[in-house]
This record gives C-alpha cells, sequence and structure tokens, in this order.
C-alpha cells in the first residue's frame, strides 16, 4: 500500500452533510499540516443551502511545495460521512487512493480502492456527543493514511475545537486514531492466515 | 526415633497394617539395616492416607514420604491399594508442581515375606532422598496462644476497626444472606450482637463465623455499612490466635498446600507443560499471574473432570492476540488469599512478602491476571496490609474490554443460550459486576439470559477459602443451580475457577444430576474461542 505521505502533494477530500464539521475536519487537517508539520496546504470549502443538511465537502490539499491550484481533481484520500458525498465522489478516485467511511452511514459498493471503516457517529454517541464523530474520523485517518503527525493534529484540535471541550475531543481522537491501528493490525493478522485467538 | 541430629533427613514410611507391616516387623526382628532416615507410621490401610495428610507429611518438615501398602488383590478392604496407587499419583503431580520434586513421594506394595525386598526399596529410596536433600518447607510454628486480656484487647479493636456498634439490629444482613435463606441458622447480626456482648466464644457464634461465605452480600445491604466479610476475616485470625481451629476442608490440603509455599527455599515449577504455541517474553515488565488452577485440577479430577487451567492457557491465548508476550513467574506462588480469608495472617504475610519482594526484583510493572481472587488480593488486599506493592494490577477483563473497544475486532456467533455466575470478589468486594458484563454483550450468543439474582446481588457459588463446607453449601448450590436452569440457558459461563468447582461438585448430585447439570466455561474461554480480527 503506497500512503499518500510519500507523495509530494496529498489531495484530500473530506465529505458529508452540513453540520456533522465536516468543513472543521478539513481546517483542522490543513492547519496541522502547515502550522504543525511545516508543509503547505490549501483548503477549498464547498457549502451553500447545503449547510442546512444538505451534502457538503472541503477540499485539502497538502503538500511539500507550494500549491499551485487548490481544487482537487482526483482525491488521495476520501471521508466519507455521507452516501451521498461518497457516490459523488466514488468516481474521481484512482487506484492508489484511500476510501474513509462512517461504516454506518455509507455503503460502499464496488470501490475502485483500498478502503476502510468506522462507527464513527456511534462511537461519538457512546462518548456522549455525536458531534465528535468527525473529530473520531480524523483520528482514524491519521492512523491509517499519517498523512499528518499526530502530535501536530493533537495540537490543531486542541486550538480549534471549543474551550472546555478540548479533553472529550482529544479523546475521541484517540479513540478513532486506536480504531486505526487496530484496524491495519487486524488485516496485517488475517493476511498471516490469523483470524483467532485459538490455534 | 532414629532421628540423629537437626540435619538429617525425614522420611516418613505410611505403612499398612496387614501385609507390608508383617514383612517390615521381619526386618525389625532380624535386625536388618533399616536406613537410619525412616520414620514408621502404622496405618491401617493405606487407601485412607489421603492427599492432604501426604502433603500435610511434607508440610510438616518431611523431605520423602513412603506409602507402602499391599499388592493389588490382596488388599484387606478391597480397594485400598487402587485408591493410595492414584492418590500417590496425583500427590506426585502436585508436588512437581510445587518444585519439590514427585520422586520425594513413592508408593509400593509388598507381601509379607518380602521382607528383603522390602529393604531393598527402602534403602534406594533413602539413598534418592539423600541424594535430592532437604525439602526445605519451613513453616511457622503455630501462633502463640495469646492470654485472656490480650484477646479482649484485640476483640475490642476489631469493634472499633469495623464499627460494629454502628450496627442498627436490623436484620436486612441476615434476610440478605444466601446461607440463611437456605435454611441455616446463620446471622451476621447475631454475629455482631455477639461480639459486643463478649459471646464469641459460644459454638454457634465460632460455627457461623468460620462457615459466612464472605461474600458481602451483607455488607452491600447493611444501611451502616458494617464491612462484614472483612470483619469475619480479622475475626477468624482471631479465632486461630486463640486456639480454636478453622474447619479446613478437603482434610486441610490446600492449606498445607499454600503453607508449604510460604518457604522461600521451594521453588514452583509452575508452568511446565504449558502449548507451544503460546508467546511468552521472559524479559517483559509485563507479568501474567496465573493462580492456583493447575493445583485444583489435580486435586479435583478424582471427584470431577473440572479442568480450570484451561482459562489460564486462553488468558495467556488472549494476551498474544493482542499482541503482549507478558512475562510468566516460573516459581509462581500462590497469592494467599484463603489464607488470609481464613485467619492465617501470619502465614499470609510470609506469603505476601515474597511475592511482593520477587515481583520488584523483577522490575515488573504490571501484573495481569485472570483469577478474582488473585486480583482482589494483589491489588487492593497487598496495599490494604501494608506490603506496598509498586506494580500495577490490572484484571484481563479490563485489558480485553481496553483493546476490543479500540475495535476492528469482532466475536463470531456462540451457539448457545447464556448466563453468568458472578465472582463474589470481582463482583461484590471490587465492586466491579459491571465489568463482566460488557464483555458478555460484545459476545454473540443466541441469548444471554441474567439470573434472578445477578450482578451486585447474586448469590455465591458455595464456598470461600476452603472453609466451613457442610449441607447448607450444598442447598445454597442446589438454589443456584435452579436458577440457572430457570434461565433456559444451556451454558454456564462463570469468572472464577473456584465457581465451576463448587458447583460442578453439586451437580455430582446422583439423584438430581439430570435436572442440577449444565455445562459450564469461563468467560475467559468462550472470549478466546469467538474473537476475530475483523
Amino acid at each position: 500500500m503506497s500512503t499518500p505521505a510519500n507523495n509530494i502533494q496529498t489531495e484530500i477530500i473530506v465529505t458529508g452533510f452540513g453540520g456533522q464539521g465536516i468543513i472543521l475536519a478539513g481546517r483542522i487537517l490543513g492547519m496541522s499540516a502547515s502550522l504543525g508539520d511545516n508543509k503547505e496546504s490549501t483548503l477549498v470549502q464547498a457549502y451553500g443551502p447545503e449547510s442546512r443538511g444538505g451534502a457538503c465537502n472541503a477540499q485539502v490539499i497538502i503538500s511539500e511545495t507550494p500549491i499551485h491550484y487548490p481544487y482537487v481533481n482526483a482525491p488521495h484520500i476520501l471521508m466519507a460521512l455521507s452516501q451521498a458525498g461518497y457516490e459523488k465522489f466514488t468516481p474521481a478516485l484512482r487506484a492508489d487512493s484511500i476510501l474513509l467511511v462512517d461504516q454506518d452511514l455509507v455503503q460502499p459498493q464496488e470501490v475502485p480502492c483500498d478502503h476502510f471503516a468506522i462507527p464513527a457517529t456511534r462511537m461519538a454517541e457512546n462518548l456522549g456527543n455525536k458531534m465528535m464523530a468527525n473529530i473520531i474520523m480524523l483520528g482514524f485517518c491519521t492512523a491509517i493514511t499519517k498523512v499528518v503527525t499526530t502530535e501536530s493534529i493533537q495540537a490543531t484540535i486542541a486550538e480549534t475545537v471549543p474551550k472546555g471541550t478540548v479533553e472529550r475531543n482529544i479523546e475521541a481522537f484517540n479513540k478513532g486514531f486506536d480504531y486505526g491501528l487496530s484496524t491495519l493490525k487486524g488485516r496485517e493478522r488475517r493476511a498471516a492466515g490469523q483470524t483467532g485467538a485459538m490455534v | 526415633m532414629n532421628k540423629t541430629n537437626e540435619n538429617s533427613l525425614n522420611i516418613l514410611l505410611f505403612l499398612c497394617n496387614w501385609g507390608a507391616h508383617a514383612a517390615f516387623l521381619n526386618l525389625q526382628d532380624e535386625q536388618r539395616p533399616i536406613p537410619d532416615e525412616i520414620r514408621m507410621v502404622r496405618t491401617p490401610c493405606t487407601g485412607r492416607i489421603d492427599r492432604a495428610m501426604m502433603l500435610k507429611a511434607f508440610a510438616k518438615g518431611a523431605d520423602g514420604v513412603a506409602v507402602v501398602g499391599c499388592e493389588p488383590g490382596t488388599c484387606r478392604y478391597g480397594s485400598g491399594t487402587a485408591t493410595s496407587v492414584r492418590n500417590t499419583g496425583d500427590m506426585q503431580h502436585i508436588l512437581d508442581l510445587m518444585g519439590l520434586g514427585g520422586e520425594r513421594l513413592r508408593f509400593a506394595a509388598f507381601l509379607p515375606e518380602q521382607s528383603e525386598d522390602m529393604l531393598t526399596f527402602l534403602q534406594d529410596f533413602t539413598a534418592d532422598i539423600r541424594k535430592l536433600g532437604h525439602a526445605g518447607i519451613e513453616t511457622l510454628p503455630p501462633p502463640p496462644i495469646a492470654d485472656t486480656a490480650q484477646r479482649k484487647e484485640e476483640l475490642q479493636q476489631l469493634v472499633t476497626n469495623f464499627d460494629i456498634h454502628a450496627c442498627q439490629d436490623c436484620g436486612k444482613c441476615s434476610s440478605a444472606c444466601p446461607l440463611a435463606l437456605v435454611g441455616k441458622a446463620f446471622s451476621p447480626r447475631a454475629i455482631a450482637s455477639a461480639v459486643i456482648t463478649g459471646g464469641i466464644h459460644a459454638p454457634g457464634v465460632r460455627e457461623n463465623a468460620w462457615s459466612c461465605l464472605t461474600c458481602g452480600l451483607c455488607y452491600d445491604r447493611c444501611p451502616s455499612a458494617v464491612n462484614f466479610p472483612a470483619f469475619i476475616k480479622d475475626l477468624r485470625h482471631l479465632y486461630r490466635q486463640s486456639e480454636l481451629s478453622g474447619q479446613e476442608v478437603h482434610g486441610g490440603f490446600f492449606h498445607s498446600l499454600m503453607r508449604s509455599l510460604t518457604s522461600p527455599a521451594v521453588k514452583p515449577r509452575r508452568w511446565a507443560g504449558l502449548p507451544e504455541d503460546i508467546r511468552i517474553d521472559p524479559h517483559s515488565t509485563t507479568l501474567f499471574y496465573g493462580g492456583c488452577a493447575p493445583y485444583y485440577d489435580i486435586f479435583f479430577s478424582k471427584h470431577s473432570d473440572v479442568a480450570t487451567s484451561t482459562i489460564l492457557v486462553d488468558s495467556l491465548r488472549l494476551l498474544n492476540f493482542f499482541d503482549v508476550t507478558p512475562r510468566l513467574l516460573e516459581d509462581e506462588r500462590c497469592c494467599g488469599h484463603d489464607l488470609l480469608w481464613s485467619g492465617d495472617k501470619e502465614n499470609f504475610s510470609r506469603l505476601a512478602r515474597l511475592n511482593v519482594d520477587r515481583l520488584h526484583e523483577l522490575g515488573i510493572e504490571t501484573v495481569i491476571t485472570t483469577c478474582p481472587e488473585c486480583f482482589m488480593t494483589l491489588h487492593t488486599t497487598y496495599a490494604e496490609q501494608g506490603f506496598e506493592p509498586q506494580f500495577n494490577v490490572i484484571h484481563l477483563y479490563d485489558f480485553l474490554e481496553e483493546q476490543i473497544d479500540k475495535g476492528a475486532v469482532c466475536f463470531e456467533p456462540l451457539d448457545r443460550t447464556i448466563t453468568f455466575q458472578d465472582s463474589c470478589r470481582l463482583g461484590r468486594l471490587e465492586n466491579r459486576a459491571d465489568l463482566p458484563r460488557k464483555l458478555l454483550k460484545r459476545l454473540k450468543p443466541v441469548r444471554f439470559t441474567e439470573m434472578k439474582e445477578s450482578g451486585g446481588a447474586s448469590i455465591c457459588c458455595g464456598n470461600c477459602a476452603w472453609t466451613g463446607c457442610d449441607a447448607y453449601s450444598k442447598a445454597m448450590q442446589v438454589k443456584r443451580l435452579e436458577q440457572v436452569h430457570a434461565t433456559g440457558s444451556d451454558l454456564l459461563v462463570t469468572a472464577c475457577p473456584k465457581c465451576q468447582i463448587h458447583l460442578k461438585c453439586a451437580m455430582e448430585d446422583p439423584f438430581r444430576r439430570e435436572q442440577l447439570g449444565i455445562e459450564m466455561m469461563d468467560l475467559t474461554s468462550i472470549i478466546a474461542q469467538t474473537i476475530r480480527w475483523e
């Protein structure tokens, strides 16, 4: 699996319903890359009437070199929190892209690339606030794609989220991050033929 | 008889009164050179020398024990020889586990005329024991008998420590006590009153104090929060100091075992025969503490087919599954729980000191255990009793819950209907009844039904600390098993090896086997069998 972090320029689309914190997730990714990891980043946010519940998306580009064009044509990473968003951007995916979905909100079909699923919204509800699903997705994304470093994204989250919720948001991030690591480990194990605890 | 000096070895010879003793008499009459170390105990039948007696011989300082009976077929009582062969076989396994070596115990059979053969046997055995040297068990002398004044003072101290005067005489404890509810003349409240009024040595009170399950249900219900289980624990200690011995069951086998393990010179070989696929790291700072299950399996194999060691193997598999390769303590000793809870604070302290020092010496940072008694003792009691453990103790369920909660693992469907027997140590004394339930809810059985009394209100499996088992314990176990069957389940999930042993014992009832019998499996084993990477 080629990790997007190896590429000079990583293009990301975060998509979902308005109100899920899609734009914030994109903002945190871009800010972590530029402020924390000393890279270049851009953010294009697409919403309008959609912020009242329709589809919205954030397009983020993270690059080692200056970025000349901020729109994403073929995302390296697609993070989908709604079926509509998923369907809209799937055709743009490349064979080496990575698709990350909330498994309770998106039913992926015939995905052209590697994909990973997490019950982010359910996990956020268990943590007491489903508004944190986006942060859980960020944790998941960080663990799987390593597109930004853990330290910088945690620092960005701490600065970005509303005061008084920092601790809970970091907890949510860690949940998603652990889930991501666990998913990767599970894949590795299954590939090695070890599925259960018994031999 | 022949003891020459302090350093000489002690070899105990249990000799059957019938065939073998005649041969021995011949040797004595003819002044044949019987080794000096041998001390002979004449018994009516070697079949009556049970495993507890054999172990007690070692615990009291024997370096070798020979059990010499009659040839199979010449046993006066029919089955004595067969019983003895089986008992000695079991004990040899136990001695191997304890690190003393099964070769210190030997069974032989001789006809009356085989005196020369017997002499050869005794000489060979003695030569072997001389090679092995001392067994190294040093037991504490029994506690000095406290004088009356001191005893009174200690009793007063107990009353103050546990605030027994706070008892409102409301009787909620007695109406909750599972022993009282099956009809035993047992009342926590009455014990409390007796202690206040100075009647603790009345026979009824004494008997009650030894048969208390220390399950903690009364403490749970007490509006004045009188910690009755802890109080009983200390009361038993007080009793032991005034010569009134406890009612150790199974012939005191387990108490002898635990006391033997308090000797620093005894180095158990606790983990022999572990499956090869288990990954262990001898340098890890995370230690898996197993507990006494292997001893139980050998001891109880005579009565029923319990296999509690599988819980330990499955625990290790689960740790491996989540990439933890723990260290194992080859010379792991007992945690001392049952000694403390049967009033033997002195020997408990010796064990606790040895354990804590050993773990510190190895630089252990985290101890993981699946036995609820080990967990409570290592986690809570050691600190309470001032042993200052510097390591972190976590229950395997906590570890599993944390790991599973990280996600990406799932459970295969379990084609069983299940119910759950709580462990009193984890559920009530540690107040963690929710912990196994979190894991149970993750499983995918056909159905999970709680029993009528569950969680914090759960009924004990019938016994604690190997003391005071009687007909009421059995009645209680039967009641519990009826509750199990009332749920319509076909698998009883347990969380403590002792629950399995005790409930299995109640199921052995030949008249009610059909109604009471149900398969049991530890929660750890179920998880190990059904967990999968997603």
